[in-house]
């Protein structure tokens, strides 16, 4: 099999295109807009970060993508996958393209992972989701890729539960669920937020090294402006829901044109930073009408 | 067993309310939630109205013109065994809710004064077991060490314990005496560790927490930690937990009374009234209805009752 | 795990100790003399004596605790030379009312007993947990609302209760189940079901009732876990997400709290059995309870609490069968 070919026609239109995506929650005192008029492009083998504080509205924005809202939210505007309008398909033919097409990594790795059933049946599961293989044939792909999360002994740490790895192991199997089926587009929401700092950047290279390897295109969510300017080409700053300010990374850092993305780049804390200067990032939801 | 249903309800309740509570000032809110539910209105209203009525036993029966002990041999038909005059089981203005068959004993009177018997000896089960379960609780989470270990092997060792049964063997073992007081006594003994064991998870958690720590650090003492810092933060899961183990207790009651272990005649109770009832199910079925019937709604309020409360007092928390 | 094993048989046997001992002290310090009962209304000093004697209960506490503890294990003989009477290897002594051995009294009633409980529990688990799941997974529906009202219905309406709701509507009223009483399967199929019906029915409503709101808090529990949305975003049918990742997490604390009810109900569904005139182990205790049959009483405590203890036992290992984090150290 020859991982580094991509299932989708390269024909150099966007992997991923989001207009004018609005994510409502219908309350008892009316409706509530938590992601409004947001669009944005992704590439493939390139990775967008976006951006923002808890409640900006970017966990919403990936529920959205792949199709998995709450309860009670509805999604209006436009997502284009490879070209094809996927919002308002029926849950069927979106099931199809979950874990298969497009796929996710989620942040608390523990608790994302069912401690009843060993990762082997997890990874495989995801896999005859999509393929119709046997077991066995299954099961070796679950090897191979748990193989290639670098995780040691595969063939052995197959039939293992959850609860007996590490946290950045969890992450790395949780890694290989979502890449197991070859997808497209990887959503990763704040993947590394739950993890220690040194096993942190281990899992940004591994996701930097599958990347490269496969050419995935990749939505990275974080808080972390630090992280996102490791892993991403391209930023989407968050706030309120709405966008603040979108462009390259470099620009973004170099050249930020909002207040809010101002505020959030100087609330990185730097070697070279004396305490009091540790900036507090202020409400700037100018846009927003929450 | 036959009431063991209603018992562990109380112990899986805790599931539902972790680090539910606080202070005074969620009081007013968890008011304001509740009112607006008509089944607690309801629920609310109808312990009111058995509260009422066992606090007013005396003067409703003095009211109606029949005692709890009062024979009334005109009210049933020696001729056909002692069964009520009249339909219903000789309801009437006379005798609001019947009379026994062949003694003719008022059943309102006894009703009342069941109710007296029944609120008596849960309430005093609840505070009993609340007081026990909340210290013993408190001093396990919070001191941990041997204490905590010696509390806790006595806490599996009752909770693994068969306890109705037990409970039914004592009870027939022990002389009459002070029923009331000896059935308070025995469900308290058992009845503890289920809240014990919720107050000590609780404590411990609690006791790691920041604010706790910063008590600590001011330097405040062990005793005023557990008061000011500890005991107000589980007051809404100990609430919960209490007014849950009310109907428990009250079903309990009334199944000891129902085999003849609990309340003795001639004192009313519902459960032993249904009991006395059960050879004339056939032919005076209000004899077992009407205390069947109030025992019902009794349990069936409190546990609305408590149920909203955990309701309202979980969705305070999450916000 | 054998070490486990072992501790635990070790701490049932310590508390069966206690029980035992707890039973037994309550007998001994609390009870009439049981002499005086035997004895009757033609009575004399002399014959009290000759009875105690018999009985040994003009020995020490202890050594009368002893004799009844190894009567248990060993058998034991009461009297002696002509007068003996020999009671074998599992004894807990004879009845006061009927001079039969206990063992024999239970082990003819047990199982009217074991049928309640199993019939009860084959319909309190199927009703109770289809309703907890549907009501789960339509959460906030009419269904749901309706069922849990039923639950909270089931959850306090004392069994008696229903039972004699039940007699007197379905026997007395509308006469379509005969008068119950405990008739042998072999003989009559029909009026063995006809006569069964109405106490599982009464038995497992209480049940049902209850297992169907932890069925349901559970499940709406689990629905909210990271690892369900996990399931749906590797686009996994939607009933296989339920039944694979749903159904294990949610039922598991089920099958545990199942094990216990269902000892509990082996020592005798006492109120149910009296109400139905159902000659189980249950109906034999109340019937003591009234007669003041001590050693009847007694007998039915120990075995209740031996089902209840060694439940408890089972209960945990099958807990770490079921649930991987207790079975597989990390």
């Amino acid at each position: 099999m020859n991982r580094t070919e991509s299932k989708a026609r390269d024909d150099g239109g966007a992997l991923l295109e989001v207009r004018g995506l609005t994510v409502t929650f219908g309350t008892p005192r009316g409706d509530v807009d938590v992601v409004r008029d947001l669009s944005f492009t992704v590439d493939r083998r390139q990775t967008l970060g976006i951006v923002g504080e808890s409640g900006s509205g970017k966990s919403m924005t990936s529920l959205a993508v792949m199709g998995l809202l709450p309860k009670g939210a509805t999604a209006s505007g436009s997502i284009r996958l490879d070209g094809v309008e996927i919002l308002g398909k029926s849950d069927a033919a979106l099931r199809k393209l979950r874990g298969n097409s497009m796929a996710m990594v989620f942040q608390d790795p523990l608790s994302s992972l069912n401690p009843y059933y060993t990762v082997g049946l997890q990874i495989t599961e995801a896999y005859r989701a999509h393929h119709n293989v046997s077991r066995k044939a299954a099961r070796a792909v679950a090897i191979e890729a748990l193989d290639r999360v670098r995780i040691k002994d595969p063939h052995l740490r197959i039939d293992h539960y959850p609860h007996q790895f590490s946290g950045g192991m969890r992450q790395r199997i949780m890694i290989a669920i979502a890449l197991c089926c070859e997808p497209d587009l990887v959503i990763a929401d704040e993947p590394t937020t739950a993890l220690d700092v040194t096993v942190q950047a281990q899992i940004l290279e591994l996701m930097a090294d599958l990347q490269a390897e496969t050419g995935t295109g990749m939505i990275f969510i974080t808080h972390d402006l630090a992280v996102v300017s490791q892993v991403a080409q391209d930023v989407v700053v968050m706030n309120g829901g709405v966008q603040v300010e979108a462009g390259s990374t470099e620009q973004i850092f170099s050249a930020p044109q909002h207040d809010y993305t101002r505020a959030l780049l100087a609330a990185i804390p730097r070697l070279d930073d004396d305490l009091e200067e540790l900036k507090m990032v202020g409400d700037f939801r100018t846009g927003a009408t929450r | 067993m036959t009431t063991m249903p209603t018992q562990l309800a109380v112990e899986t309740e805790e599931k539902g309310s972790p680090f539910s509570g606080g202070g005074p000032s969620s009081a007013r809110r968890v008011i304001r939630t509740m009112r607006k539910s008509p089944a607690v209105l309801f629920s609310a209203g109808f312990i009111a109205l058995i509260t009422i009525m066992a606090i007013a036993a005396p003067l409703l029966t003095h009211l109606s013109g029949w005692g709890p002990y009062e024979y009334d041999p005109s009210a049933v038909n020696a001729d056909l065994g002692g069964i009520p005059n009249g339909p219903l089981g000789g309801i009437g203005p006379t005798h609001w809710f019947g009379v026994e068959p062949q003694s003719g004993r008022d059943i309102f009177a006894r009703i009342a004064f069941g109710a007296q018997v029944s609120l008596l000896i849960s309430v005093s089960a609840t505070l009993l077991t609340t007081f026990i379960g909340v210290v013993l609780g408190t001093l396990a989470g919070f001191y941990g060490g041997w204490v905590d270990q010696v509390i806790s092997r006595l806490m599996d060792f009752l909770m693994a314990f068969p306890s109705l049964i037990f409970m039914i063997a004592l009870l027939s073992a022990l002389p009459a005496g002070n029923r009331p007081f000896l059935l308070v006594v025995v469900l308290s003994v058992f009845g503890w560790p289920y809240m014990a064991r919720v107050v000590r998870g609780q404590t411990m958690s609690l006791k790691n927490r920041e604010f706790v720590e910063a008590a600590y650090a001011s330097g405040a003492s062990r005793v005023r930690i557990v008061f000011r810092e500890v005991l107000p933060n589980l007051t809404g899961t100990i609430i919960v937990m209490a007014t849950l183990s009310v109907p428990g207790y009250i079903g309990t009651e009334a199944g000891l009374s129902f085999l003849g272990v609990g309340v003795t005649p001639p004192t009313a109770s519902w459960g032993q009234m249904i009991a006395s009832a059960v050879p004339w199910y056939a032919t005076d079925p209000m004899y077992f209805f009407v205390p069947g019937l109030f025992l019902f709604l009794t349990v069936l309020s409190f546990t609305v009752f408590g149920d909203h409360l955990s309701k309202a007092i979980d969705t305070g928390e999450a916000r | 795990m054998p070490g486990y094993i072992l501790r635990r048989l070790l701490g049932v046997a310590v508390i069966l100790f206690l029980v035992s001992f707890l039973t037994f002290c309550i007998f001994f310090l609390l009870s009439p003399d049981p002499a005086v009962m035997i004895c009757g209304k033609t009575c004399n000093p002399a014959r009290i004596d000759q009875i105690r004697e018999q009985l040994g209960v003009n020995q020490p506490f202890l050594a009368q605790f002893w004799q009844f503890l190894s009567g248990i294990f060993a058998g034991r003989t009461y009297g002696e030379g002509a007068a003996a009477i020999h009671c074998a290897a599992p004894c807990l002594g004879f009845s006061f009312q009927t001079n039969q051995s206990v063992v024999d009294m239970i082990t003819a009633r047990l199982p009217v007993s074991v049928t309640v409980a199993v019939g009860a529990a084959v319909l309190w688990l199927l009703i109770g947990i289809s309703a907890g799941l549907v009501s789960a997974i339509k959460a906030g529906t009419w269904w749901d609302k309706g069922a849990m009202m039923f639950a909270l219905g089931g959850i306090s309406l004392p069994n008696y209760f229903i039972a004699l709701v039940l007699q007197y509507v379905l026997v007395v009223q509308l006469q379509v189940l005969p008068f119950p009483s405990t008739p042998d399967f072999g003989e009559d199929p029909l009026f063995w079901f006809q006569s069964y019906i109405m106490p599982w029915t009464v038995l497992a409503f209480g049940y049902a009732s209850m297992y169907a709101r932890l069925t349901r808090a559970n499940v709406l529990d689990t629905l909210g876990e990271n690892f369900m949305r996990t399931a749906r975003a590797k686009g996994l049918p939607s009933l296989l997400v339920l039944r694979r990742h749903a159904l294990r997490p949610s039922l598991t604390p089920i099958v545990t709290l199942f094990g216990m009810d269902f000892a509990g109900l082996l020592g005798g569904a006492l109120i149910t059995e009296t109400v139905f005139g159902l000659n189980g182990v249950g109906k034999l205790a109340a019937d003591s309870i009234g007669k003041n049959d001590q050693p009847v009483i007694m007998a039915v405590t120990l075995m209740a609490a031996f089902f209840v203890v060694v439940a408890n036992v089972v209960v945990d290992l099958l807990y770490a069968v079921l649930d991987p984090r207790v079975r597989v150290k990390s």
